[in-house]
């Protein structure tokens, strides 16, 4: 048992893990964040994909006290019912989602993107979803979704 | 609001994170069940020692088949599956016990102190083997069923011919790959009735399943859909539901079960794989005379939807193509590799593979355009199918040529080893030559709304916000004023399944036809000269039973024994795909660079929705053509089951056709199978134009395509 103490969406969080927990189980099961998914649990699927200092990272294969001291986002962080994200706006219209169990993962992995590269290209935008498994969209209005927010959205801001 | 790209009534929920999918799901005291697997593919099991697990720390209760207190076998269409081993197994991964524990570690640990002495029993790992076998997998033998479509007399027609075309072609297992794996979650609620919230495609048939196993009366059950991430046919069969309905049954607590990855991969059904002997006759001008196909699946040792495949595959065996002489038979064997059901499509992208290549062969020898030949024998209005089945409305086929047809006449290939490709497809909306009604009924409430109460499974398709879109069309009212009250047993009728592309089709149909009734009154009660809806509900509440049932069977016909002749659907759904792909000729990588993809929808309730539809089945082709195969005992990850990623995905352009179906809503059909069954066809049919090789087996995966080079080239060598 280890304590940590690091940055969950914004707030400063303390809490006990267990030497070999993943960030997923504890995300999961000691925090309540739910949105954070199980694909795979090897590092395939990208469904559980959180931020850690705004890189994403598979959170199934990533040990929870390893954390400490970092900064961690799940997709609560960009937006709530009132105020949505553009990332999110977009995901609406332009139909990037289907069943949305890939979502969160998605929408956070383009958000890292956009952090570093405010006009990505068609390729760019591929490539930083390229780990992050759909079965349902085959993509196509995902990329369209994050193409149109790049110019929308200053995700420094 | 029929045709506009109104946002998913689900969307905003779902890009915050916020659906609770089954796994999500909490309840106090909550225990976890884990599912004891065969490791064997076919054995007596000669006893069975749960002493060991049942001593392990935090395990509550262990249950085997003689637990079943009611019928012990389950199954879609036959009753023949057992829910869990009785006395010997059939496949590895098929479930002999249940283990439940007060936590999921504590569940899954105690599996390794389970033992079982099996004795194995010969292993039957192919169809061909299981004809001829003396070795039986159930009393009756190793044939599922046969099905033949016969229609004129297809030895006069090969007569008839100039040229023939022969070749065999085959298919291999996949999986649905949905991202969220089977879950679900088990309670008692306070009238003592098993509740089950699982992951699923049809509500009713699972409730009536757990009240068969549990010997309890059906009003003793209700079973309730999660939010489910994905489908594709893999959440039709029971998965979960059994299970936790047993566990609830004698624990009295509310359990979960969610399958791991390799979980899903060993215990989900898979696309049957197919064994297809295709001959084709046509006259000179390309005009198809006659169409003989053999068709041998490999279905499993369990029925699922092994006989829908084994028909639906007979009755599409010819293509979206007016074929004088056929005759088509097609043959499922029980085996003892995994169980074989439902995957979008029920068998028909394996076929599209087959007669595409065929009619571009005989378009080859005949030195015809690939299209040209399509466009020649292509089904339009008057035209007869295989089952002989005049086509009078919504055949939009011609057209989805026709919008291909600048794009495909302007082709120029931008190397000398990139290539283009045709593929097509019909496919019958709903399910084959049976009955297959869906109810719905809405409703007034109390706080002055109306209910629409469906019980509809969507699965992310979109079918909520396509039967949202038809109800606010209908009723020409706010969708403020409108809730939805869904996927539950205890507030809707039974729709059947969310399979066979059929619920915008024939759900939509019974939430207009509620809807018309429910327009009626409310114009009756002066809804539509200004009477506000909150006074007409308060009237309502005084009436008795002011509700307004929905109801929709497309008309079909059974068929024939022995010819299949008749109509097996009401409606079809029409597409013609075309994709570039471009070969490396050295390592066999093909890429899949452009697809242009017309669809026949009868009327696109919601384009940007139907473009989802085909944007995902493009995807799934990709997989189908050039990457996925499930190999039994070694491709049971996501580490080694290759799915396409974004970095697979070509542009994609869609085109709508709205050959409007009379009996569908606003004329609407299906999409979701159409959307992928062309697209294997056409990336293999362009693999040929690129390289000149005529891929036989799928997926014509990196190796498969280098080794089809390889030969092609030292044929060359050798000859003179």
């Amino acid at each position: 048992m280890k304590k940590i103490d690091f940055t969950l969406n914004g707030k400063q969080t303390i809490l006990d893990v267990e030497d070999n927990e993943t960030l997923l189980h504890a995300l999961r099961e000691k925090l309540d964040i739910k949105s954070v998914k199980e694909g795979c649990s090897i590092g395939e699927c990208g469904a559980c994909t959180v931020l850690i200092d705004n890189e994403p990272h598979y959170s199934c294969l990533t040990l929870a006290s390893k954390v400490s001291g970092h900064d961690v986002k799940t997709v609560e962080f960009l937006g709530d019912e009132n105020l949505l994200h553009p990332l999110q706006e977009a995901f609406i219209t332009y139909g990037a989602v289907q069943c949305g169990y890939c979502t969160p993962g998605m929408l956070l992995a383009a958000y890292s993107l956009l952090l570093k590269n405010e006009h990505p290209t068609d390729t760019d935008i591929k490539e930083a979803i390229s780990g992050n498994l759909c079965r349902c969209t085959g993509y196509i209005q995902i990329v369209e979704a994050i193409r149109n927010a790049a110019g929308l959205c200053k995700c420094n801001s | 609001m029929v045709g506009s790209n109104r946002k998913r009534i689900d969307v905003i929920d779902k890009v915050l994170g916020k659906p609770v999918f089954a796994g999500d799901m909490k309840a106090d005291r909550l225990l976890f069940a884990v599912v004891y697997r065969s490791p064997r593919p076919h054995a007596w099991i000669k006893s069975i020692d749960v002493s060991g697990a049942l001593a392990q720390p935090g395990i509550v209760k262990v249950i085997t088949g003689e637990d079943i207190p009611g019928k012990k076998r389950f199954g879609v269409i036959k009753k023949d599956q057992p829910c869990l081993a009785e006395g010997r197994v059939r496949y590895v991964g098929e479930p002999i016990l249940l283990i439940v524990g007060e936590t999921e570690n504590a569940a899954r640990k105690a599996m390794s102190s389970v033992k079982i002495h099996f004795e194995d029993i010969e292993a039957i790992r192919d169809p061909f083997t299981a004809e001829k076998s003396g070795t039986l997998i159930h009393e009756d033998g190793n044939l599922l069923g046969h099905r033949k479509v016969i229609k004129g007399n297809v030895e006069r027609g090969f007569a008839e011919s100039d040229v023939i075309v022969e070749h065999t072609y085959s298919t291999t297992w996949l999986d649905h790959g949905f991202m969220e794996t089977e879950a679900g979650v088990g309670y008692l609620d306070d009238a003592g009735r098993i509740v089950v919230v699982s992951s699923t495609q049809n509500i009713h048939y699972k409730m009536k399943e757990i009240s068969r196993v549990l010997g309890i009366s059906e009003d003793m059950v209700r079973v309730i859909q999660s939010t489910t991430g994905g489908g594709f046919g893999g959440k039709l069969d029971v998965t979960v539901e059994l299970f936790l309905a047993l566990a609830v049954y004698y624990t009295k607590r509310p359990v979960m079960m969610r399958f791991t990855r390799e979980e899903s991969f060993v215990s989900n059904t898979k696309r049957h794989p197919l064994y297809i002997e295709y001959k084709t006759g046509a006259k000179k001008d390309g005009s198809i005379q006659a169409v003989k196909v053999t068709i041998i699946g490999d279905t499993g040792p369990y029925i699922s939807y092994g006989e829908t495949v084994c028909l639906r595959v007979a009755v599409h065996s010819t293509g979206p193509y007016e074929v004088p002489n056929v005759h088509a038979d097609s043959r499922m064997f029980y085996t003892n590799n995994p169980v074989c059901g439902a995957m979008r499509g029920f068998g028909v992208p394996q076929l599209a593979f087959a007669h595409e290549s065929q009619m571009d062969a005989v378009a080859r020898i005949l030195n015809m355009d690939p299209l040209d030949i399509r466009l020649k024998n292509g089904l339009r209005k008057g035209s007869s199918t295989a089952t002989s089945q005049i086509l009078h409305d919504s055949v939009g086929f011609i057209d989805t040529l026709k919008k291909i047809e600048p794009f495909w006449r302007e082709r120029k290939k931008s190397s000398h080893t990139s290539g283009f490709g045709i593929g097509c497809m019909f496919y019958g909306c709903g399910n084959t030559a049976i009955s297959n009604p869906a109810k719905c009924h809405l409703r007034l409430t109390e706080d002055g709304k109306i209910a629409l109460h469906s019980g509809v499974c969507e699965i992310g398709q979109g079918s909520d916000t396509i039967l949202w879109q038809i109800l606010l069309e209908t009723l020409k009212i706010d969708e403020k004023n409108v809730v939805l009250v869904r996927g539950d047993t205890d507030t809707s009728s039974d729709v059947g399944s969310t399979s066979a592309s059929r619920q915008t089709y024939i759900s939509g149909k019974a939430v207009y036809e509620a809807a018309r009734k429910l327009n009626r009154y409310l114009d009756e009660k002066g809804y539509y000269r200004g009477r506000s809806l909150g006074d007409i509900c308060e009237e309502a509440m005084t009436e008795n039973n002011v509700i307004f049932d929905g109801y929709f069977d497309p008309p079909t016909t059974q068929l024939d024994k022995e010819t299949s002749e008749g109509a097996p659907y009401a409606t079809y759904a029409f597409a013609t795909h075309m994709t570039e792909v471009e070969v490396d000729d050295k390592t066999g990588v093909c890429l899949v660079k452009r697809v242009h993809a017309a669809h026949d929808v009868g009327r696109a309730v919601n384009p940007r929705l139907v473009k989802g539809q085909v944007y995902g089945g493009v995807a799934m082709g990709i997989g189908l053509a050039l990457m996925e195969e499930f190999i039994p005992g070694k491709s049971e990850s996501l580490d080694n089951y290759y799915m396409p990623t974004s970095m697979d995905m070509p542009e994609i352009e869609v085109f709508i056709v709205e050959d409007e179906e009379p009996t569908g809503p606003f004329g609407a059909k299906g999409v979701g199978e159409p959307a992928l069954i062309p697209q294997a066809a056409s990336i293999i049919n362009g693999i040929q134009d690129a390289v000149g090789v005529k891929p036989s087996q799928l997926p014509c995966h990196i190796e498969r395509l280098k080794k089809l080079i390889e030969d092609k080239k030292s044929e060359r060598r050798q000859e003179p």
